[in-house]
């Protein structure tokens, strides 16, 4: 028995592994996409724009409206963690913005990891700081609300960027661009790169991101209307860390070898690891990597001919109209009813759906134009 | 009275400190209402502190109350809305569920002999892992009005869910300051072997704190759901942590034997007057977390040293 | 059983050659056995996944957890625990990264992570040895002040334009995968350390029964800081290959590092309870873990369900552990 003994514990592993068999004698069952189940609004394949119908302001309202008009501001900006190449740009747009108006100062301050909790005491603590501004980016729209509403109630100007509350919980929103707009150009640029008929793998966040889910629902849609021949192969979960991102990619290759013609990065930290999956594979040119990233990220593979592009609105714009448009609500130069926003340096930008100031369509980053961006 | 009390006395004198230095930084933290709003905050750490005492005054420790906590918020959701029972029975499930998950723990640790950081370490994965499954990362909103009133609203002057705090607040305290139950747990956390021969009710004594421990689990996931009236499987990631940190600032001994109900709440005020008044005072969250990690381990080394001090 | 230099291993005196290898390495043996059946199973039902690529990405991607067990499995065998281990290497990769980027010489951005690291632990070490506060509660202060400083200095800023000749992780040796080639080396020499060497064994008496360590001599607070001293060493060395796989170093630190570290260590072997286990067993099961991580996904288990499953696996393999010792308890009469 002496020399059984030590085995005793270790069998135990093997019944794991047979588990992972285990999962050969389910038939392969509807693959999940990594969609969010929601209604989809695909757009048209060619581009026609969609139909805008015209809604009326539904944001929040803020106690005292207007007592700050020509105040000093003091903003705190919230993102949904900080330590993300994303954020870091989102922030400085906002310092740029406090810098170029008059008597603005604005701190970034978020928590470490995308956490619904953390964000929510984050703003509760400062709530009664006597701060006059909050920006924020939502973990959750909903589990974010009530202290939104609370900073409403209490006179502080709310307002959203990237990622929404509900809209009575704040006052505008900068919509980087609509989430069927996003879809309509990744799986566009996909399409260049793997043809009409290639096959694809999806390399996301977690599934309880909201905006990913979203993303990936409207890509589904707008690919089954508009590239019906493509082949969705796989979505797997890589959270915000790039090493899980580049052996979730490099797990990706492996699987499907020849087959796999193209990588989707839906974040801005899974897109470059997937490209650095690819280089390493020596796959470039014949796996095509898309997605989202910031241009900063991407400039080696971009320059090395491995991607030809990548998506992204311009976060640093983003974070400078949320901005602006805190400080315009906060001066009542920007109210309910307005259809146009002048932000400052970016120009008029449209408002739609009531409250949502839209940034415009993705900007697409290929090698003609990625060097005159830097974030 | 310092001998005994020392660590507590030291940590009421910290409290104070805090409360007085950061109350001249910012006129709005001493308010009663971001006070009462501070509770507010606190109270699911709290509730799974309280008991959490319980366990590491024993001896052991439970990593797997932020995943419990997950896992019973997801049930909720679930069991309300996809199942389509009426809201209370859900609540009342996910307790139970709650208080299983407890027993599990348990059985684990005293039927199998696991050592409790490595058997809750595995069920921190295992919870978190069946409320991914079980939600298939779909959260649950739309609660009901009156639900909310648990979390986000007032009751007799205070926020609900304090009253709930307060309550366990008083039932932990009693029990293990006064009664023969709470003394059996100190004298398994002084030595196991002895409390078994001098005929102590030891597994049944682990069992009740466990499944203890996991209820007070599935209260705070209830208490949270209703505090922000959406349920998603990553509630609670981390609250071990937190929990942990406020039982073990307040004076108990991770090794067991030592430790007091008064010594926890003292070290939850602690953290939370820090976080709040830190950031009140113009402090970053990420300076917050430094500042409580180092209050974590300069007050330990004093009590250490002060512990030495007074044998000596 | 006490007067033993390794406490818990069976140890048959007239036992042939081969017998004695796997009385002793018995849970070695089948944790690769389980790697085995793991990749023979999954390459029947895909050929793709053991071709030579993806073996190369299962036995290369998670050396950096490898090489950090390592110096956790030191720390579990001297009955003590390091919770701020994530948080340090995402520290640590920051700093050497800094370094990189800075112009300095590229053998100090290599060199400092590993110098930082043993500094870092240093404090941890004395706090636990020499003021007497257990490890898991140092460490968990340790891991807050490490995360909230990080992110305190860099601001949340991504460190980016690392020099090519920085990326030590992407070079080769011998056609071999540079982590690959690391994590095997310092596996065999740490291991070979710890068994041959009467300092290494020490560790081992030290954790199976401080009191009668210091009954014969053994100076048990220096070592415990010396375990830790270690530790930061290889969390440093595990930092060289986690840094500079990529071409960005994130200024976050990796969600749950320190955990699946741990889990390494106790499914490879190491007992919580102190005395026992080998860095053998430990960088296996790291490998162990990027192989099931890959197979998920070459047979499709519900991404939804892998969590759980990483759970149950670490409770049945304790759980066995436990069983197999009150059998030998019993058998054994102690």
């Amino acid at each position: 028995m002496k020399i059984a003994t030590p085995f005793g514990r270790s069998l135990a592993l093997l019944a794991p592994v047979a588990t992972v068999f285990a999962g050969f004698a389910q038939p392969a069952q509807a693959e999940w996409t990594g969609g969010d189940g929601q209604p989809t609004a695909p757009l048209a394949c060619d581009g026609s724009p969609a139909e805008v119908a015209a809604v009326a302001y539904n944001g929040g309202a803020v106690a005292n409206e207007g007592a700050k008009a020509g105040q000093p501001l003091k903003v705190v900006d919230v993102p949904k963690l900080i330590g993300i190449g994303y954020f870091d740009s989102t922030s400085k747009g906002v310092l740029k913005a406090a810098a170029e108006l008059p008597d603005v100062t604005a701190i970034t301050d978020g928590p470490t990891q995308a956490n619904i909790d953390e964000q929510i005491t984050l703003i509760d603590n400062y709530n009664p700081s006597g701060i006059d501004g909050i920006l924020f980016s939502a973990n959750d729209p909903v589990a974010i609300a009530p202290v939104l509403r609370k900073a409403l109630a209490a006179g502080i100007n709310v307002v959203g960027y990237d990622s929404d509350a509900e809209p009575d919980a704040r006052q505008w929103f900068v919509n980087p661009s609509e989430f069927n707009g996003v879809a309509k150009s990744l799986i566009d640029e996909l399409a260049a790169d793997i043809g009409k008929d290639g096959s694809f793998a999806i390399v996301t966040s977690t599934f309880t991101t909201p905006n990913q889910a979203r993303w990936i629902a409207e890509m589904e849609a707008y690919q089954q209307a508009c590239y019906p021949e493509m082949t969705w192969l796989e979505t797997v979960e890589a959270q915000e860390d790039n090493i899980l991102s580049f052996n979730q990619a490099t797990t990706l290759i492996n699987k499907y070898g020849e087959e796999l013609d193209g990588i989707v990065g839906m974040t801005s930290v899974a897109t470059p690891a997937a490209a650095e999956a690819v280089t390493q594979a020596g796959l470039c040119g014949e796996t095509a990597v898309i997605g989202l990233a910031t241009p900063n990220a991407m400039k080696p593979y971009v320059a090395s001919d491995c991607v030809r592009a990548a998506v992204l609105w311009d976060t640093t714009a983003m974070g400078y109209a949320a901005m602006q448009a805190l400080h315009a609500a906060a001066n009542g130069t920007l109210k309910a009813g307005d259809t146009s926003f002048a932000a400052g340096a970016l120009g008029t930008l449209q408002i739609l759906n009531g409250s949502q100031i839209l940034l415009g369509a993705p900007t697409v980053f290929t090698k003609e134009n990625i060097t005159n961006y830097d974030f | 009275m310092l001998k005994r009390h020392g660590h507590e006395a030291v940590l009421a004198v910290l409290v104070v400190g805090a409360l007085f230095i950061l109350s001249l930084q910012s006129d709005r933290f001493l308010t009663l209402d971001n006070l009462l709003n501070q509770s507010r905050l606190m109270a699911e750490v709290a509730l799974v502190a309280l008991p959490m005492t319980f366990v590491i005054i024993s001896g052991g420790i439970d990593l797997s109350v932020g995943s419990t906590m997950g896992l019973c918020a997801i049930l909720v959701g679930v069991l309300w809305q996809s199942a389509g029972l009426p809201l209370p029975a859900a609540i009342a499930l996910s307790l139970l569920a709650g208080l299983a998950c407890g027993l599990f723990n348990g059985l684990l640790i005293i039927r199998f002999g696991m050592p409790p950081l490595i058997a809750t370490l595995g069920t921190l994965a295992l919870y978190r892992g069946l409320a991914e499954g079980i939600s298939q990362a779909r959260s649950v909103r739309g609660y009901p009005e009156w639900f909310a009133r648990l979390g986000q609203g007032d009751s007799w002057g205070l926020p609900s869910q304090v009253w709930l705090v307060l309550l366990m607040l008083a039932i932990c305290g009693i029990v293990l300051g006064l009664t023969r139950w709470g003394r059996t747990i100190y004298a398994i956390g002084s030595s196991e072997t002895a409390a078994r021969f001098a005929g102590l009710p030891v597994d049944a004594t682990k069992y009740a704190i466990y499944a203890a421990t996991g209820l007070a689990s599935a209260m705070a996931a209830i208490v949270f759901v209703s505090r922000v009236s959406t349920t998603r499987s990553d509630m609670g990631t981390g609250l071990e942590l937190d929990a942990i940190t406020a039982v073990v600032l307040g004076g108990t001994s991770i090794f067991g034997g030592r430790g007091t109900i008064l010594g926890t709440a003292l070290g939850l005020i602690l953290v939370q007057t820090l976080e709040n008044g830190l950031s009140l005072a113009g402090v970053k969250g990420d300076g917050t977390v430094v500042l409580i990690g180092l209050v974590l381990i300069v007050t330990l080394l004093v009590g250490a040293l002060m512990d030495r001090r007074l044998r000596a | 059983m006490t007067s033993q230099i390794l406490p818990a291993r069976a140890n048959p005196p007239a036992a042939a050659p081969l017998r004695r290898f796997f009385s002793e390495y018995g849970h070695e043996c089948v944790v690769a056995l389980a790697i085995l059946v793991l990749l023979v199973g999954v390459g029947l039902y895909n050929p793709r996944f053991i071709s030579a690529r993806n073996l190369g990405s299962i036995f290369s991607g998670n050396a950096y957890v490898a090489i950090a067990a390592i110096g956790m499995t030191i720390l579990i065998v001297m009955r003590q625990i390091d919770l701020s281990v994530g948080a340090l290497i995402g520290v640590l990769a920051t700093i050497s990264g800094s370094i990189a980027v800075s112009g300095a010489p590229i053998w100090l951005a290599w060199l400092a992570p590993v110098l930082c690291g043993m500094a870092i632990n240093a404090v941890s070490g004395l706090l636990v040895a020499y003021a007497g506060i257990p490890a898991i509660v140092v460490t968990l202060g340790m891991m807050a002040v490490l995360q909230g400083g990080l992110i305190s200095v860099t601001g949340g800023a991504w460190i980016s334009n690392l020099p090519a000749d920085f990326l030590l992780a992407k070079m080769a040796v011998f056609g071999l995968p540079m982590p690959l080639v690391w994590a095997i080396v310092l596996t065999i020499a740490a291991g070979l350390w710890l068994r041959l060497t009467p300092y290494g064994r020490s560790f081992y008496l030290i954790g199976g029964n401080a009191e009668a360590a210091r009954a014969v001599g053994l100076p048990v607070r220096r070592r415990i800081v010396m375990a830790f001293v270690i530790h930061g060493a290889f969390a440093g060395l595990a930092t060289l290959m986690f840094a500079t796989q990529l071409q960005v170093i994130q200024s976050t630190t990796p969600p749950n590092l320190e955990l699946l570290v741990i889990t390494a260590s106790v499914i490879g072997g190491v007992s919580i309870l102190g005395g026992t286990g080998t860095v053998f067993g430990s960088s296996l099961a790291a490998v162990l873990f990027a192989a099931i991580g890959s197979a998920l996904i070459f047979v499709n288990v519900s991404a939804y369900w892998q969590r759980a499953f990483i759970g149950a696996l670490i409770l049945l393999t304790v759980g066995a552990d436990m069983l197999r010792r009150r059998r030998a308890a019993s058998a054994g009469g102690k």
